[in-house]
Formats: structure tokens, C-alpha cells, sequence
């Protein structure tokens, strides 16, 4: 998957290789990921905080709030739309037996997670080595999974409550609004905090958008994939 | 001891001498309006016509208007005894013979009345101006009470004693609604054992300026209506009942809102139940009573009312007024018993990672720069 080019790099100029990190579909499924959670968040948050002061200048007449809700609903089949694609693509792939097991949790990651505590509080001087998905990602997306997941199915019992009581118990209506509005928090808390940091604090990281890694932040941030895709030493760049 | 007696003397008769100007001070001040000496001259005076029971005319329009006044009535009324005499309402009769009077018949009679209470009366006057029975009347209908129809001509009495007055006088022209009043828990402790507490008629409409009670803001207002008794801790805990179900109304779907409405669209009409829609309103009952509105075996007729062809596991989603408690509602029991770890799990674990991160990257930029 790299992009070599030994011949300029025998001419003495320096060029960058770059790797592809992530597919077209892939790219769009982000964008579309991130389009559709930013309206979601901010048509939601005005309901839930239907009484404060903030929410009371957008709700200003109850046809507001009905644009508001359908505003929401319209991005939820986008959000729903994309993750019934994400979880058909993943099973035709499995079927195929061409899914790749690079976000799937191991017990790698744990280890990595336990040396990564170990040395950010200077217990040790080594970072973990990353493969492709670092175990920081890889917790991004499962935990991004299992809380979309949260949302669509309250969101829906939230927006269908008939149907849903003709076959499941009327309990579920109140505790699937407890559940959506509280998720919602806690995904928005998530995604603000700890991926926010990860892709633009700790160093601008762009590959979701631009489908690439250049060469310095693979080495860097990836040395196993490096290694993978390059048959290179991270550490010293030549050739085993 | 007779020494001891006749030095007293001096603080006896101080002491007599105030509770004598104490007493008259009282009278005076409680009974402004009374002449010097009730002397009920002109009363008896025209009593001595008006006594006859047979004493009547024919109006214009063909009624019989009797003018035989029951000097007992008179004197247990709330006026004659405090010398509030017959031509301090009946100003334009000062002379007999009488000048002639022009209505056509017992109703314009009644209606031309209602100034005279204005003239001892101004405040509630001016109230019943803005009451919905004055917009009744203004739209054509004469029946619409005047003073005098609610609270009787000369045998006027005190409005409210006892408190059944109240409800039997509304009674008078509401009678569908006193009946369902009646068989309510409010009515009926009120009717069978003069209950000071429960609301009579005038508690939740208002007194002279009654207002339509059909309004969009009538409606959103409703449950603080309720709520005015039935968040008090002191007369709830009087009669068993918990005084919370206001506050976790409020954080029901239907309560926030119906809050929303309130703070911002007060006159809007909105479809979200309050207390009346599920309890019933002049005919409202004991939880437990089973003709209850909210009784669990008519609680799906009664959603259905607004929620048309839910099934009968809808009215589960209702948490009843109750607090979150494994007992009345499990799910959101352990929804919030998750949520009530996960959040702060989440929100705190995120930012110590992160925090601890940026320090690392300090120190090593610091470290290098320092080789």
C-alpha cells in the first residue's frame, strides 16, 4: 500500500512517502458519522435543556421546536442509514472472510494500555509500539459503537413509542429517554475530550479527512504498521 | 388589708377605665358603618307595608313581583343588624308614595341592583367586571349572575359559613357539575364532614373575577392550581398523601412541557396532560377508589384519550408520581443506576488520560530542550 519512490530518493531530494490509512468509503463514512452526530448534538441539546436560558433563544414558538424535532429526525435515519451500512459492509466482508481484524480489541491492547499508564507517569521511558490502530483508537471506535448504538435504539422507541409498547413493556419508554439524553452527554463528553485531543491537541491528524499518513507520523505513531507496509526498521529506516 | 385594698383602688379603676375605652375603640373600628344608635327607624318604617305577604305588582312585561319582605329574614341578614337599612341599597325610594319605577321585569329589576352593591363594595365590584360571568352577560346573556343572585337580596349572608354555602350557591345554576362535584373526594368531604381543607368552588375558580376556566392559560396553569395544596408537606401529611407528586410531575415528559408552555407560551394551546386530564375535575377521586379516573384498571381508557390505540403495555410507561425505585420503575431504575457511574467514569478517566498525556509531552519537550 506504500508509495515508494526510490529513484528521486537516489537523486537526493527528499520526498515523503505517504501510506493510505483509510479507504474512500471509509473517509465518507466519517464525514457522514460527523455530519449527522454535530446536527444530532445540536438539535438535541436545546430539547434537553428545553428550560435553559440558552435553549429558550432557539425555542422561541412551538413551531420552532417542531422544526427543531424534525431537524433531529432527519439526521437520525442519516446516523441510522450509516450505521445499518457500517455493520452490512462488516458482515459481507466476514462472510467473505475479508474482514480485517485491525479494530478488533486483543490482548495486545491491554498490554499496551497498562506499559502506555506506565509511562505516562514516568514509571518507564518507553511508549508502546502501535500497530495500525492504537488501543486509544480502537477504544474510540467500540466506544463510539456501543453509545451510537445506545442512541439509535432510544432514539427510535423515543420517536416510535406505539409500536414499541405493542411488544415491549411501557417501562422501557421513560428509561430509553433517561438512557438517550444521558448517552448523549457522555459521547459529546467523549468525543470532545479524549478524540479532540488524540486528533487535533496531540498532533494534527488529518488522515480520516485526507485517507493518508506521511511517512514521519507512521514511523512515529505507527511503527508496526510501518514495519508491515514498509519491511523497515521504524528506529532506523533501512531495510532488514 | 383593707389599706392593701384602698391602694389598689387607684390601679383598679385605670384598669377598668381601658378596658372600657378598649372595648368601645373595638366596636368603633369593627363597625364603622353602624349609626351611633341602630335605630332601625326607616327599616321598621317600611316594614310596616312590606311585612304583608300578599303586598305585590305586575311588572310591564306581565310578571308578578312580590314586595312582601320577611321582617326575619331581615333581621338575620348580615346587614339590618348593623343598621345597614333599606334605603341605603334602595336610593331611589325615599318617599312614599314611590316614584314610579321602570323595569320591565324581575330580571332588569335584579340587574339594575348590581350598582347599588358598588357603593359599599368597590373592590369586588370592579372584580366581577373582568369575571367571565360579566363577559356572559356582555355577550347577551342577562342570566349570568349579579351580585344578589350569589349572595340573596335581604337575607344576605355571610358567603362562606359554613363552607358548603359556597359550593350549593354555584350549585344553583353549575347543578351538573355540583353532582360530579358531590361525589368527589373534595366534595364529598366537604359535604359530609365539613372539611376545612378540601377546595371548594371559589379555591381553584376565583371569587368575583372568575375567569373562563376552558382557556389555553387556564389550563397551563392548572397544575400549580393543584399544586397549591398538593405540594403542602403540612396538609398532605394530614390526610396520608405525599406531597412530591407536583415536583416529579415537573420532571415528567408531560411536565416539562407543560413548564415550557407556561414560561413561554402561556396562551398557546398545548395537548400535554395535566393533573385534570388524567384525574378528572370536578369529579376527581381517591387513587384507590376504583370509578378512579387513575385506578389501574381504567389508567388504559384514560390514556387512550389522548394517546388513541395504545396497547395495554403503554400505561407502564407512566412512572405514577412515583420516585425512581426498583420497585415502581426498574428500567429507568437501572438505566439511571448505570448512568449514575458511567458519566463520571467516563468524563473523569477521559480527562485524567488526557491530562496526563499533555504533562508527559511538557516534560519531554522540556527534556530536550534542555540536551
Amino acid at each position: 500500500m506504500s508509495v515508494l519512490n526510490n529513484t528521486l530518493a537516489n537523486a537526493r531530494v527528499q520526498t515523503e512517502r505517504i501510506f493510505q490509512r483509510f479507504t474512500p468509503a471509509q473517509r465518507w463514512e466519517h464525514a457522514i458519522l460527523l455530519l449527522s452526530v454535530t446536527v444530532l448534538l445540536l438539535t438535541g441539546l436545546p430539547q434537553k435543556y428545553r428550560t435553559a436560558w440558552w435553549s429558550l433563544q432557539l425555542i422561541t414558538t412551538p413551531d420552532r421546536l417542531h422544526l427543531i424535532q424534525q431537524i433531529h429526525h432527519i439526521a437520525a435515519i442519516v446516523l441510522t442509514l450509516e450505521v445499518f451500512y457500517h455493520l452490512i459492509h462488516a458482515i459481507y466482508l466476514l462472510a467473505r472472510r475479508r474482514l480485517s481484524g485491525d479494530m478488533l480489541p486483543t490482548w495486545q491492547d491491554v498490554k499496551d494500555a497498562w506499559q502506555m499508564v506506565r509511562y505516562l507517569l514516568f514509571l518507564s521511558k518507553n511508549k508502546p509500539e502501535f500497530g495500525k490502530y492504537n488501543f486509544e483508537q480502537k477504544f474510540t471506535y467500540w466506544f463510539l459503537f456501543f453509545g451510537i448504538g445506545i442512541m439509535v435504539v432510544s432514539g427510535f422507541i423515543l420517536w416510535f413509542p406505539v409500536i414499541f409498547t405493542r411488544v415491549f413493556p411501557g417501562g422501557i419508554i421513560p428509561a430509553a429517554l433517561l438512557a438517550h439524553s444521558d448517552e448523549a452527554i457522555v459521547a459529546a463528553v467523549f468525543i470532545v475530550i479524549w478524540h479532540f485531543y488524540h486528533v487535533h491537541l496531540e498532533r494534527l491528524n488529518l488522515s480520516i479527512f485526507t485517507g493518508w499518513l506521511n511517512e514521519r507520523e507512521t514511523r512515529q505513531y505507527h511503527p508496526l504498521e510501518y514495519k508491515r507496509l514498509s519491511g523497515e526498521n521504524p528506529d532506523t529506516g533501512e531495510s532488514k | 388589708m383593707v389599706n392593701r385594698k384602698l391602694r389598689l383602688l387607684p390601679v383598679l379603676i385605670l384598669n377598668t377605665a381601658l378596658v372600657v375605652i378598649t372595648c368601645v375603640g373595638i366596636t368603633l373600628t369593627v363597625r364603622p358603618v353602624q349609626a351611633a344608635e341602630p335605630s332601625q327607624k326607616t327599616e321598621q318604617y317600611c316594614l310596616s307595608c312590606h311585612n304583608d305577604p300578599n303586598l305585590s305588582m305586575t311588572l310591564p312585561d306581565g310578571e308578578k313581583l312580590s314586595l312582601y319582605i320577611s321582617p326575619d329574614k331581615l333581621a338575620k341578614s348580615v346587614h339590618s343588624p348593623l343598621g345597614i337599612e333599606c334605603e341605603a341599597c334602595h336610593t331611589e325610594i325615599t318617599t312614599y308614595p314611590h316614584p314610579k319605577i321602570d323595569y320591565q321585569n324581575k330580571r332588569e329589576l335584579s340587574r339594575s341592583y348590581y350598582l347599588t352593591c358598588k357603593k359599599c363594595h368597590p373592590a369586588n365590584y370592579e372584580k366581577t367586571l373582568d369575571s367571565m360571568h360579566a363577559k356572559a352577560a356582555e355577550a347577551g346573556n342577562l342570566n349570568a349572575p349579579v351580585c344578589t343572585d350569589c349572595h340573596g337580596t335581604h337575607d344576605v349572608q355571610s358567603p362562606d359559613k359554613p363552607r358548603t354555602r359556597v359550593s350549593t350557591t354555584c350549585g344553583q345554576c353549575h347543578s351538573d357539575i355540583y353532582q360530579q362535584y358531590k361525589s368527589s373526594v373534595h366534595g364529598n368531604a366537604l359535604i359530609q364532614e365539613d372539611n376545612p381543607d378540601v377546595p371548594v368552588c371559589t379555591d381553584c375558580h376565583g371569587v368575583h373575577n372568575i375567569q373562563d376556566p376552558r382557556t389555553a392559560l387556564f389550563r397551563v396553569e392548572t397544575p400549580e392550581l393543584c399544586a397549591g395544596c398538593h405540594a403542602n408537606e403540612k396538609l398532605m401529611s394530614k390526610y396520608g398523601l405525599p406531597a412530591n407528586v407536583y415536583d416529579i410531575y415537573k420532571l415528567s415528559w408531560h411536565g416539562v412541557d407543560v413548564s415550557v408552555y407556561q414560561a413561554r407560551w402561556p396562551t398557546i394551546w398545548h395537548t400535554s396532560a395535566v393533573c385534570t386530564d388524567c384525574h378528572g375535575v370536578h369529579n376527581i377521586r381517591r387513587t384507590d377508589d376504583p370509578a378512579s379516573t387513575v385506578y389501574p384498571g381504567n389508567l388504559l381508557a384514560t390514556c387512550q384519550k389522548c394517546h388513541p390505540s395504545v396497547s395495554p403495555n403503554w400505561v407502564g410507561a407512566w412512572t405514577g408520581h412515583n420516585e425512581i425505585s426498583l420497585e415502581h420503575t426498574p428500567f429507568v431504575f437501572y438505566t439511571q443506576a448505570f448512568y449514575t457511574y458511567f458519566t463520571p467514569l467516563v468524563l473523569w478517566l477521559s480527562i485524567l488520560y488526557v491530562v496526563l498525556q499533555i504533562i508527559r509531552s511538557i516534560v519531554n519537550r522540556a527534556r530536550r530542550s534542555l540536551q
